[in-house]
């Protein structure tokens, strides 16, 4: 059991991105914060192997996609992909509260949760709880 | 040689051709023998030839042989006229003496003394009547020939009156059917040009009351329930003042309209006193005959009635069936003709209609995008602040857990009071916070672990957060409401507008170039608006060359190309717009700045505020060379 839980962050709004990295780090979290996707999947990619990959996703789901356009659905193919290369692999979609239909298909397709945005302590407490399990 | 040119002539008048022959016969070894079947073809003849002798049959058609020896007696005095006759009366030899003839040859002719009678005839025999008793009978007689040819001459001039009475008559009707061929055929005209069916109703009536001279013209449709014909046409006063009060009758009732629409058939009330219950009507209280013709769609059995035609006169009897017939044409044209402007109203309901359904989807987008926008913006605020309390919080605790473990003179220290008492007030109102959780975490924390977190650039970054996401949910505000606010329009001289506004800008002074046409017109606009026009698009430029060293903002004001505009130029020398994404710049809510606070709703709002002062925006850009942002606007009027 490692001392740190090694979570990935993936959004493009760069305030959201920086204030959830500071609650999680606050958590005691290893958080590595990614701006895009698919620097998200290459840094996933990298670290699978390694010694310290990741334990956790935590995804937003409206980003430019892996071809740079503004896309409602580039969460939901990063999504996809780590899959792909980690069946299994435990990733919360972050939403905002008017997307939640979005949020609930990605559930439908894999994802462990999805997380309103707003409210980060409870994000904490909902990344501990599937660690856990 | 023509044997006629010395022989005697002798001309003879009998109706009877077999008569003729017999005396041809006898005469025309020795005479030249000339005939006419009648006293006028004699008459004509004996002037033409100059006959020597004439004998004529007294009991001719027509004129009688009487009045022809009376005649050519007169034509030609010294001709002599002989009567030849079968008729056995009691002095028709005297009669025929007193009518001028110079002697009479009886019946049945006598073959044996006939030419002998007649050569006597040509020496110079002449009879004489003894009796002039006869004569003046004979003038009698010519008289009442007379006064019957007066009678016959009186009847036929009056026949000729009638005849001229029934041929003006004819001539009128000719007329009258001329105009209201006429009234149809520009019913037809009209039909084809006018699409507004209010309209073209009222045209109806109108052409049909002047140019055939209708007292009152109206045109009914039924209603939705099929139930009511709704006066939607009527000719002057009477109709404006019927169709106010929402004039309609019902189908099948009575009424002329209301029968012809339920008959699907034209028809006529001629009388107004037999017929007062349908021509009683307060408003047209001269109407005496009525005509009302169905408005009928397509043929047959597929036919729709979608209303009738009204015609009224102020007199009886103003109508024929052949009226009804060429009407009814008229009325058959005017009913497609309603039909297709009311398929045009519906068409424009419809498309009203969806016009306001594509409004209202485009606001419920833009709200909808508008609140996912601040949502997203709004999202870091609680953590942030959430953190921000929790450090302010560790903070005092860290102060206040050294104040204990201070000495005791230090804690009376005007600073350790105010924070001894934020310990307290901390103690009762913590509300959500933990702040015993927080005082551990202090205490077992690794210093470290308690360095990373707690330090103030964290908090500022906090503090930071928060305002940046409070800045561009606060930019969305005037970029939404900015059109619709309240305009003070006023002159406006471009040229000072735009010094003013790069001034409160601060932008580096070398970074701007001006180019301003001194005597450039003024503008009619709100200055504020115009000016938050022009920061946007400075703003734009600004961030457009956010990673170019040498900024270059180029503004030019000058009249435009078309003289009715100045038009302002904002140039920047930065990345300039891909061409692919150059016309999405104008859709609300699309933003290449990411996190630089873009809204994706300030170039719309331009857009928005310069049409409205009817300009116009272009956009010209080269990816790497810069672009041109071209605010067109109306010269003011003077």
């Amino acid at each position: 059991m490692k001392e740190e839980v090694k979570v990935l962050l993936v959004d493009d709004e760069k305030l959201v991105l920086r204030s959830v990295e500071k609650s999680l780090v606050r958590a005691g979290f290893d958080v590595e914060a990614v701006g895009d996707v698919t620097t998200a999947l290459a840094l996933f990619k990298e670290t699978i192997a390694s010694d310290t990959p990741f334990d956790i996703a935590v995804l937003d789901l409206n980003m430019p996609n892996f071809e740079g356009e503004v896309d409602p659905t580039a969460g939901l193919q990063l999504l996809s992909k780590l899959l792909e290369a980690q069946p299994g692999f435990p990733v919360i979609v972050l939403t905002a509260f008017d997307e939640v239909e979005r949020a609930k298909e990605a559930v439908r397709r894999g994802a462990r949760a999805y997380f309103v945005k707003g409210r980060e302590a409870d994000l904490i407490a909902l990344i501990e709880r599937i660690i856990q399990d | 040689m023509d044997q006629t040119e010395t022989k005697p002539k002798i001309l003879y008048i009998d109706d009877a051709p077999s008569s003729r022959r017999l005396v041809e016969r006898l005469l025309s070894a020795h005479y030249a023998f000339f005939e006419a079947p009648d006293g006028l073809t004699g008459i004509d003849q004996a002037v033409a030839i100059r006959p020597d002798l004439i004998l004529v049959d007294l009991n001719l058609p027509q004129f009688t042989g009487y009045e022809v020896a009376a005649r050519v007696k007169a034509l030609l005095p010294n001709v002599p006229v002989v009567a030849l006759t079968a008729d056995m009366t009691e002095h028709v030899r005297e009669h025929a003496l007193a009518s001028g003839c110079d002697g009479y040859i009886a019946k049945p002719i006598n073959a044996d003394t006939f030419e002998e009678q007649v050569a006597h005839f040509l020496g110079g025999r002449r009879e004489t009547l003894e009796d002039e008793s006869f004569r003046s009978a004979y003038q009698q007689t010519l008289v009442a020939r007379m006064e019957e040819k007066v009678r016959e001459l009186t009847r036929a001039l009056k026949s000729n009156a009638e005849l001229n009475a029934q041929r003006d008559q004819l001539l009128q009707e000719a007329q009258r059917r001329a105009r209201l061929l006429e009234a149809t055929a520009q019913v037809g005209r009209s039909v084809t040009s006018i699409l507004d069916a209010d309209a073209l109703l009222k045209k109806t009536v109108d052409i049909l009351c002047d140019v055939y001279g209708f007292y009152y013209a109206g045109i009914f449709l039924v209603d939705a329930s099929g139930d009511w014909a709704v006066l939607r046409a009527g000719r002057g006063e009477a109709g404006a003042e019927m169709i106010a009060e929402g004039y309609k009758v019902k189908v099948g009732d009575q009424s002329l309209v209301g029968m012809a629409i339920a008959e699907r058939r034209a028809l006529l009330a001629l009388d107004g006193a037999e017929e007062p219950l349908r021509l009683k009507n307060p408003h047209l209280p001269l109407t005496l005959s009525e005509m009302a013709l169905p408005l009928m769609v397509g043929a047959g059995a597929q036919a729709r009635i979608i209303g009738a035609v009204t015609v009224q006169s102020k007199e009886e009897a103003a109508f024929t069936v052949e009226d009804m017939t060429t009407l009814q044409t008229m009325a058959d044209q005017l009913a497609i003709a309603i039909d297709n402007a009311r398929l045009l109203k519906d068409l424009e309901a419809t498309h009203a209609e969806l016009v306001r359904t594509k409004t209202f989807e485009a606001i419920a987008t833009a709200t909808g995008e508008a609140i996912h926008w601040v949502g997203n913006k709004a999202a870091p605020i609680p953590g942030s602040i959430s953190r921000v309390r929790e450090d302010l919080v560790k903070y005092l605790l860290m102060a206040c857990t050294l104040l204990k473990e201070a000495p005791p003179e230090l804690r009376e220290h005007k600073f350790a009071q105010i924070l001894l008492a934020a310990e307290a007030t901390l103690a009762e109102q913590s509300g959500n916070l933990d702040v015993e959780h927080l005082r551990e975490e202090l205490a077992h924390q690794p210093l470290r672990r308690l360095q990373r977190t707690l330090n103030l650039e964290s908090i500022f970054e906090d503090l930071n957060i928060v305002e940046q996401s409070a800045r561009s949910i606060l930019n969305i505000k005037e970029d939404l409401i900015g059109p619709a606010r309240q305009k003070h329009l006023e002159p406006v001289r471009l040229p000072e507008l735009l010094q003013e506004t790069v001034r409160s800008m601060a932008i580096p002074k070398e970074a701007v170039r001006f180019l301003l046409v001194e005597d450039v017109p003024p503008v009619l606009a709100d200055p504020e608006q115009l000016a938050h026009v022009f920061i946007n698009l400075i703003k734009n430029a600004m961030e457009a060359m956010y990673q170019v060293e040498d900024k270059k903002l180029f503004i030019w004001v000058r009249t435009a190309d078309d003289p009715r505009f100045v038009v302002t130029d904002v140039t920047d020398n930065g990345s300039g717009i891909p061409p692919e994404i150059i016309d999405k710049i104008w859709v609300a809510f699309y933003t290449t700045k990411g996190d630089r606070g873009g809204t994706g709703l300030g170039l719309p709002a331009c857009v928005k505020i310069i049409n409205q002062l009817g300009g116009k925006i272009t956009v010209e850009s080269v990816v790497g060379e810069g672009t041109t942002f071209s605010v067109y606007l109306p010269v003011m009027k003077a």
